[in-house]
């Protein structure tokens, strides 16, 4: 692949926990109470060095939503989903942010998340 | 040459075809016959009707009598035409032109004017400028200064002083307008050192020629008055440049253009087919870059070396050097001024100096622990820009002696650095969003804000403008002579991973080129921001592109494929036979020894 066009952040920084690129800030953290297949997952007002898959429709605890699938621009491993529209009024707030997988990050301090075994049973994506 | 062809056509065509071998007198009594007659479609000569500004009526029949469909006034065209004659030094055509059309090309009072101006006769041209009609008083005033002032000076300079006063007072003084100036004609008299040879740095008292007079009144006085020297052959330039700019391929030289035919280049002037295939990169090719002379071609790869290529006479891209001894991919190349020596920057790494002659590294720049980000030699051919990833800007001598450090934001480790070609500024990205334009003498800094991330930039060759390549898959290209302001905005080529490169180039640079991750190479037009080219034949992403400065035919490309392609001219198939033919849909092209 070409000479990568990446982004450094400054801060306290997740990045990908495979090939370290930086992909989003500590202070852009919305919410911390998201669940996916693998477990927690934090909603961010924005994220860096990601690039974004093909948009589709899909119901979710909270509703109808149009979401694309977000993959480290570096290693290209999936690392989350992004609003594109929210269907309900109340989940407006959602639109053009970003949720990262706990699973797949490398927290500010370098610490990774272990997928609790409870959370493995969990089939289907959840979100409060 | 052209020029004489179409007035005489024009004379022509008015006379309404009266043959060419009847006698002068005839001539001349046909032809008054035959105007009245030649109406263009339109009723007898109307009424005349008088502008402000206008001079006096001079042709017999309306002013307002048109030829062609878009209202040229057939008067106007003719006075032209006969200008156009006189200028070029055909006065007894000029005259036959004047006598058979019955429209003179000048009122008489303004051909006495202009007599009595070359003549000296300064009292007598106030006189007729009276008498020439102009309707705004300010302009007859303005005239007169000029007019006397130049009898002023020719006074001086026969040493008549008194009479010189007599004029300062009695005729310039009363004019009341240009009062510093006619405080300063006093200082002449009183001071014969102010006198004609000009001491006082800013007055430069040298005698004008009474044809500069001239040429000043005629810029003064309303054009319809006296008309601009060589008007017919202004408007034909303009037509010409406005033909220039539409044509969309335009990619040769001015010399081409005919007056018979509209000019409009055909898309065969774009480099659009594959001439060469370079493969000497182990890896993936990221940058290259001709030199300015368009001799040489340098291009570094993420195997962490660099090549210098030489351009020969035929056309024909030969490896000149493989430069050794980064550690990390070279990310940043500049030439020097002259051509004659290489900078190369490894990513987050050092700065090496190259002799392109001999392939010799002649010197490695570095700062301690810090990694240089990019690289740029000065103007002068002395010093050496180098950003460093503490975000600061360093400048070495040669020799690498340091001899500045711009502290503070002045870069960020994916920026270009670009010096303007004057010395003037240093471009660089100060942040994501922003380009700062640092003044080097004054330290004013300028910005440019976008709204997306910025990728690359790219300087023009004139210093003029600054074309932008941002995340969102656009090329902005920002004018930064005096104000900051957006120009063109380019789409098409597709971007969302890595950083891709683009360039002006063609004939004065009228063309934008960019790569693009989808493997093509798009080319757009610089004016209507068009896309006029996309070309195929790379295998993976083209990261940068680079037109030949000296030869706009000439455009090199280089790929994540490990490739670089050198695209020329479409020609035709029988004229490219040689060695390592293979069929591909560009064509037969060369390859470097490997077969594809």
């Amino acid at each position: 692949m070409g000479r990568l066009f990446l982004v450094a952040l400054e801060a306290k920084i997740y990045s990908c926990k495979y090939c370290k690129t930086h992909l989003a800030l500590c202070d852009d953290i919305v919410s911390k109470s998201f669940h996916c297949r693998h477990g927690k997952a934090y909603l961010f007002s924005k994220v860096a060095n990601v690039t974004i898959g093909v948009k589709e429709d899909r119901m979710m605890m909270t509703g109808l939503h149009t979401v694309a699938g977000i993959f480290c621009v570096k290693c290209g491993s999936i690392v989350g989903w992004t609003y594109e529209t929210a269907h309900e009024k109340n989940q407006k707030y959602k639109e053009g942010k970003s949720v990262l997988e706990r699973f797949k990050l490398s927290g500010p301090d370098g610490s990774s998340y272990w997928v609790s075994h409870e959370a493995q049973i969990i089939r289907s994506e959840q979100e409060v | 040459m052209d020029l004489f062809v179409i007035i005489y056509g024009l004379n022509a065509h008015f006379m309404g075809g009266v043959e060419d071998n009847e006698p002068p007198s005839k001539r001349v009594k046909a032809s008054s016959r035959e105007l009245k007659g030649v109406s263009n479609g339109l009723k007898e000569p109307a009424t005349y009707s008088f502008g402000a500004s206008m001079a006096r009526p001079l042709a017999s029949q309306g002013d307002n009598e048109v030829t062609g469909s878009k209202g040229v006034k057939k008067v106007e065209f003719v006075r032209i035409i006969a200008e156009a004659l006189y200028s070029l030094g055909y006065s007894k055509t000029g005259a036959c032109l004047e006598e058979e059309s019955g429209i003179p090309f000048q009122s008489p009072p303004v051909s006495i004017f202009i007599q009595q101006v070359l003549d000296g006769n300064w009292d007598g041209s106030i006189a007729t400028l009276h008498k020439i009609g102009i309707m705004d008083e300010s302009i007859i005033k303005s005239a007169s200064f000029i007019i006397l002032q130049q009898k002023f000076f020719e006074l001086l300079d026969r040493e008549k002083l008194m009479e010189a006063l007599k004029t300062l007072r009695t005729e310039i003084s009363p004019l009341s307008i240009n009062s510093d100036r006619v405080r300063e004609l006093s200082f002449f008299i009183l001071s014969p050192k102010f006198r004609i040879t000009g001491v006082s740095g800013q007055q430069s008292v040298k005698l004008k020629a009474r044809s500069e007079i001239l040429e000043e009144l005629q810029n003064l006085l309303p054009p319809t008055v006296m008309i601009p020297d060589r008007r017919l052959l202004q408007l034909v330039e303009q037509a010409l440049d406005l033909q220039r700019e539409a044509c969309l391929f335009h990619n040769s030289d001015v010399g081409e253009t005919s007056l018979f035919t509209d000019h409009q280049c055909g898309r065969d002037q774009i480099p659009s087919q594959t001439i060469q295939i370079l493969q000497e990169h182990q890896d993936e090719v990221w940058y290259l870059q001709f030199s300015q002379n368009g001799k040489y071609l340098v291009s570094s790869s993420s195997d962490n070396s660099a090549i210098i290529w030489e351009v020969g006479s035929d056309g024909k891209v030969s490896l000149k050097h493989r430069l050794i001894g980064h550690r990390r991919p070279v990310s940043s190349i500049s030439w020097s001024p002259d051509d004659d020596q290489i900078l190369t920057c490894g990513i987050e790494e050092v700065v090496r100096r190259w002799d392109v002659t001999s392939g010799a590294c002649l010197h490695v720049y570095e700062k301690g622990l810090l990694g240089l980000v990019s690289c740029s030699w000065s103007p002068d051919g002395k010093c050496v820009f180098s950003g460093l990833t503490d975000k600061s800007i360093i400048i070495w001598n040669l020799d690498g002696k340091e001899m500045e450090c711009l502290k503070g934001q002045k870069t960020i480790k994916n920026s270009d650095l670009q010096i303007t070609s004057d010395g003037k500024l240093i471009i660089t990205m100060c942040k994501e969003t922003t380009i700062l334009l640092i003044d080097r003498e004054s330290r004013c800094e300028r910005c440019i804000e976008e709204q997306q991330m910025i990728v690359s930039f790219t300087l023009s060759r004139d210093n003029k403008c600054l074309l932008v390549s941002l995340v969102n898959e656009e090329l902005h290209l920002w004018n930064i002579e005096n104000h900051i302001r957006l120009v063109a905005k380019y789409k098409g080529h597709k971007r969302s991973r890595f950083i891709v490169n683009a360039c002006f180039g063609g004939v004065e640079q009228a063309f934008i080129a960019s790569g693009s991750e989808d493997s093509q190479v798009y080319i757009w037009h610089r004016g209507p921001g068009e896309l006029i080219e996309t070309l195929e034949g790379h295998s993976g992403a083209v990261n940068c592109v680079s037109w030949n400065p000296v030869n706009p035919h000439m455009l090199a490309s280089a790929s994540d494929d490990r490739s670089i392609r050198i695209w020329g001219l479409k020609q035709l198939r029988s004229k490219q036979k040689g060695k390592g033919k293979s069929v591909s849909n560009n064509g037969v092209h060369y390859c470097n020894g490997a077969t594809i």
